[in-house]
C-alpha cells in the first residue's frame, strides 16, 4: 500500500525582521529539511520539545501556511501548490483538531450550528438534512442531543473537545492532523478522548497525524513516531522501537526523562544539559550543544543525514552510520 | 514531635455571582518536618487552594474560610494578622509557582529581584532590637551580603555563571533557568517549608526531568520539607514521598506513594491511575473515568465522586464517608472501606 500523505523535504523559514526599515534580517528555521511519508489507516506521532516546529509541519501539511520549500503529496498528487479553489476541495480530504478546544470554537454559534458549518460549505447541505448529519455526528463523538442549541462555554473542556472531533468529522476526511488534542485536558478525561479518537479511526479508516509533546500519549496512540530537534528529524521508527531501543542521544534522554507513574519503575536516568537553544553550530548537529553522548568532531562542523540504519529504523546521528550501502538519499 | 503544618477539616467557600462555590470541603493533611508530600488531583479539585490556605494568600472576600483550622509548627494561622502573616511567610515559607515568566518582573534585573527577596527575607527574620540599632551594617553592606548570598542561591539552584548572570534580565534566561531563580529565591529565607505549585508543568519534558532532579537534590541537601502540587502522577512516583489525592475538595486518600500506586484502595484514585497512557498499554487498553469532575456550586450530595464512581452503593450519596485507615500510614474516604456500610 502506498502512502496517504509524503512530505519532501519540508522547509518553512519565518523572516526574522528588524533594524532600520523592518529589514529581513535572518531566517528562523522553523522547519529544516523534513520528509516523512504516512501510510493510510496508520497513526504518525510527531514528537518533540516546544518550537520543534511540531505544529507549524502540521499546519504547512494543510495549507494553513505556505510552506517555503519541498513537496507535499497527498495520495500520489502533489499539493504544494494548489490554488485556493483546489484547495477547497482537499480541505474536505483533511482536516485539523486543535489543541485549545475553547478558542478554536466559536463562542457565538451554537454547537449545532459549528458542526453544521462545514456541511454547508462543503456539500451546501441544510436544513433537516444538515440538522441529522449533525445529530449523528453528535452521537458519534459521545455528544447528547438536547447539546445542540447549547453554546461552546457551557461545556467541559473534554466536551468542547468533542464537539471540535465532530466538526473536523462532519466532512467525512480521511486525514486528521491532530494537533496535541489533549494536552489541556485533565488525565481521566484525556483517556476518554483518546480512546474516542481510536474508535473513530477504526470506524471511519482515518489516518493520524499526531502531534504531541507528551510521549506517554504517543506510546498509546501511534504506529510509528518522528522525533524533531528544533525543525529537524532526529529518529524516525515503529514506536515499540522508539521506546525499547532509542538510537539517537535525544530520543534517549526524551524517553528517560517520561515520568512514569511507578515509583518502583528503575531506569538510567539520562538528564540532558541546558534547554532549547536556538543558536547552534552552523552546519554540525541541532542536538551537539547539549549532547551526553561522546561526541565526534564532525558533530560540530557537519549535519548529520537521516539515514536508514535497521529496516524502518532511520537516524540522524554521526555515532549511528547506516550499514554500507545502504545510504538514503 | 508536634507537625510542622496540620490543615483540619477545612472548608473554603468563594461567593460568586453565580452561587457559592464550595471548594474545600473539610480537607485534612499533617505534613512532618522533612516529608515530601505529593498533593494530587485534576483541575479544580482545590490543591492549590489548599496549598494557599498556608500563607493565607487566598483573596477574601471573594473567598471564606467557614471551618476548620490551619496550624504551622503548633501556631494558628488562621488567625494571624496580615502584619504577623508577612513576617510569617518570610520566615517559614517559600512557595514556587507553575509559571516562571510571569512571576518575575521583566523591567528588573535577576540582581535586584533576588537581592531584594534575600534583603526582605532577612529584614523579617530578625527583629534588630532598638539599642543594637547603631550597631547595625550599612545599607550597603547589607547589599554586599545579600547580593553575595544571591549568588550563592543560584549556585546551589544549579545556574551556572551566577555572579554574572545575576545581572541580567528575566528575559535573557530560559524557562527552566527562570524556574530556578524562583526556587533560588524562595530559598531565600531558609523556609520550613517549601510551597511548591505545578512547578513543572509550563516546561518541556526534558527541563522538568531537571528540575525534579533539583528539588530532590535540595531535600537531600538541606533537609526541605516540600508540598508538591501535580497534577501528574508520574511527577509524584518521581519526587515525592507521601500522597494526598484530592477530589473535589477533599482528600480522599493518602499513602505513602509506592502504597498507592500498587495498592490504591479508592475508586477515584485507581481510576486516576487507570487513566494514564503508560508502558504495556495496548491500544484500547485505556480506561478513562466517565463523566467529568462536578460543578462546587451544587456539588453532588455524600461522597462527591458518587456519580461517576464505578462502586457505588446506597450509603454513598447520603453524607460523605470518613476517612479511615486501610493499611499501613494508608487512608481513605470511601464506604467500601467502613464497616458496616
Amino acid at each position: 500500500m502506498s502512502a496517504l500523505l509524503e512530505v519532501h523535504n519540508l522547509r518553512k523559514f519565518f523572516p526574522v525582521r528588524g533594524g532600520m526599515f523592518n529589514r529581513v534580517l535572518s531566517d528562523f528555521r522553523a522547519v529544516d529539511d523534513v520528509s516523512f511519508a504516512l501510510k493510510a489507516g496508520k497513526t504518525l506521532g510527531l514528537v518533540g520539545e516546544s518550537g520543534s516546529g511540531k505544529t507549524t509541519i502540521g499546519k504547512c501539511i494543510l495549507r494553513l501556511l505556505e510552506p517555503t520549500a519541498g513537496q507535499i503529496r497527498y495520495d500520489g498528487a502533489d499539493i504544494t501548490h494548489l490554488k485556493q479553489r483546489e484547495l477547497r476541495r482537499l480541505r474536505s480530504e483533511m482536516q485539523m483538531i486543535y489543541q485549545a478546544p475553547a478558542a478554536s470554537l466559536n463562542g457565538r454559534m451554537t454547537v449545532g450550528q459549528i458542526i453544521g458549518e462545514p456541511l454547508w460549505i462543503h456539500e451546501r447541505l441544510k436544513g433537516d438534512a444538515a440538522r441529522d448529519r449533525v445529530l449523528e455526528l453528535m452521537h458519534v463523538v459521545g455528544l447528547k442531543e438536547e447539546h445542540y442549541y447549547r453554546y461552546p462555554h457551557e461545556f467541559s473542556g473534554g466536551q468542547q473537545q468533542r464537539i471540535g472531533i465532530a466538526r473536523a468529522l462532519a466532512v467525512q476526511p480521511r486525514l486528521i492532523v491532530l494537533d496535541e488534542p489533549t494536552s489541556a485536558l485533565d488525565v481521566s478525561v484525556q483517556a476518554q478522548i483518546l480512546n474516542l479518537l481510536q474508535e473513530l479511526q477504526d470506524q471511519f479508516e482515518l489516518t493520524y497525524l499526531f502531534i504531541s509533546h507528551d510521549l506517554g500519549v504517543v506510546r498509546y496512540m501511534c504506529d510509528d513516531v518522528a522525533l524533531l530537534y528544533l525543525g529537524k528529524i532526529v529518529e524516525v521508527a515503529a514506536t515499540e522501537v522508539i521506546f525499547e531501543a532509542p538510537k539517537h542521544p535525544y530520543t534517549q534522554a526524551l524517553i528517560s526523562a517520561i515520568p512514569e507513574p511507578d515509583p518502583d519503575f528503575q531506569r538510567e536516568e539520562i538528564i540532558i544539559r541546558g534547554d532549547l537553544a536556538h543558536s547552534f553550530p552552523a552546519g554540525g548537529c541541532p542536538f551537539a550543544p547539549r549532547c551526553h553522548a561522546d561526541t565526534l568532531a564532525e558533530c560540530e562542523t557537519v549535519p548529520p543525514p537521516l539515514l536508514e540504519i535497521e529496516r524502518r529504523h532511520q537516524v540522524a546521528c554521526h555515532l549511528h552510520p547506516a550499514p554500507p550501502g545502504k545510504e538514503l538519499p | 514531635m508536634p507537625d510542622l503544618l496540620n490543615i483540619e477539616d477545612l472548608h473554603l467557600e468563594f461567593h460568586t455571582y453565580d452561587g457559592v462555590v464550595k471548594v474545600l470541603a473539610g480537607v485534612n493533611l499533617r505534613m512532618r518536618r522533612g516529608d515530601v508530600l505529593g498533593l494530587v488531583g485534576e483541575t479544580g479539585c482545590g490543591k492549590s487552594m489548599t496549598a494557599l490556605s498556608v500563607p493565607k494568600l487566598i483573596p477574601m472576600p471573594p473567598g471564606r474560610i467557614t471551618a476548620g483550622r490551619v496550624s504551622f509548627a503548633g501556631e494558628d494561622i488562621l488567625s494571624k494578622s496580615e502584619s504577623a502573616m508577612e513576617a510569617f511567610r518570610a520566615r517559614h515559607l517559600g512557595m514556587i509557582f507553575q509559571d516562571p515568566v510571569t512571576n518575575l518582573n521583566p523591567l528588573f534585573t535577576i540582581r535586584e529581584q533576588l537581592v531584594d527577596a534575600v534583603l526582605y527575607q532577612r529584614a523579617q527574620g530578625q527583629a534588630v532590637p532598638g539599642r543594637w540599632r547603631g550597631f547595625m551594617p550599612s545599607a550597603r553592606q547589607l547589599r554586599r551580603d545579600a547580593q553575595a548570598r544571591a549568588i550563592e542561591l543560584m549556585r546551589l539552584t544549579g545556574i551556572p555563571d551566577g555572579d554574572k548572570r545575576i545581572h541580567d534580565y528575566p528575559h535573557q534566561f530560559s524557562g527552566g533557568m527562570r524556574q530556578r531563580v524562583l526556587i533560588a529565591m524562595a530559598l531565600a529565607g531558609d523556609p520550613d517549608l517549601l510551597i511548591a505549585d505545578e512547578p513543572t508543568t509550563a516546561l518541556d519534558v526534558t527541563i522538568q526531568a531537571q528540575i525534579l532532579r533539583l528539588i530532590r537534590s535540595l531535600v537531600k541537601q538541606l533537609g526541605l520539607t516540600v508540598l508538591l502540587i501535580t497534577h501528574n502522577l508520574g511527577v509524584v512516583a518521581r519526587s515525592c514521598e507521601r500522597v494526598a489525592v484530592m477530589y473535589a475538595g477533599r482528600v480522599i486518600e493518602e499513602a505513602p506513594v509506592r502504597e498507592l500506586f500498587k495498592n490504591p484502595k479508592h475508586p477515584y484514585t485507581r481510576g486516576l491511575i487507570a487513566a494514564v497512557p503508560q508502558k504495556d498499554i495496548s491500544r484500547g487498553g485505556l480506561e478513562g473515568i466517565p463523566g467529568s469532575i462536578p460543578n462546587l456550586i451544587d456539588p453532588p450530595s455524600g461522597c462527591r465522586f458518587h456519580p461517576r464512581c464505578p462502586h457505588v452503593m446506597a450509603a454513598c450519596s447520603g453524607t460523605a464517608p470518613p476517612t479511615v485507615p486501610v493499611g499501613q500510614q494508608h487512608s481513605a474516604a470511601c464506604y467500601l472501606y467502613t464497616e458496616g456500610a
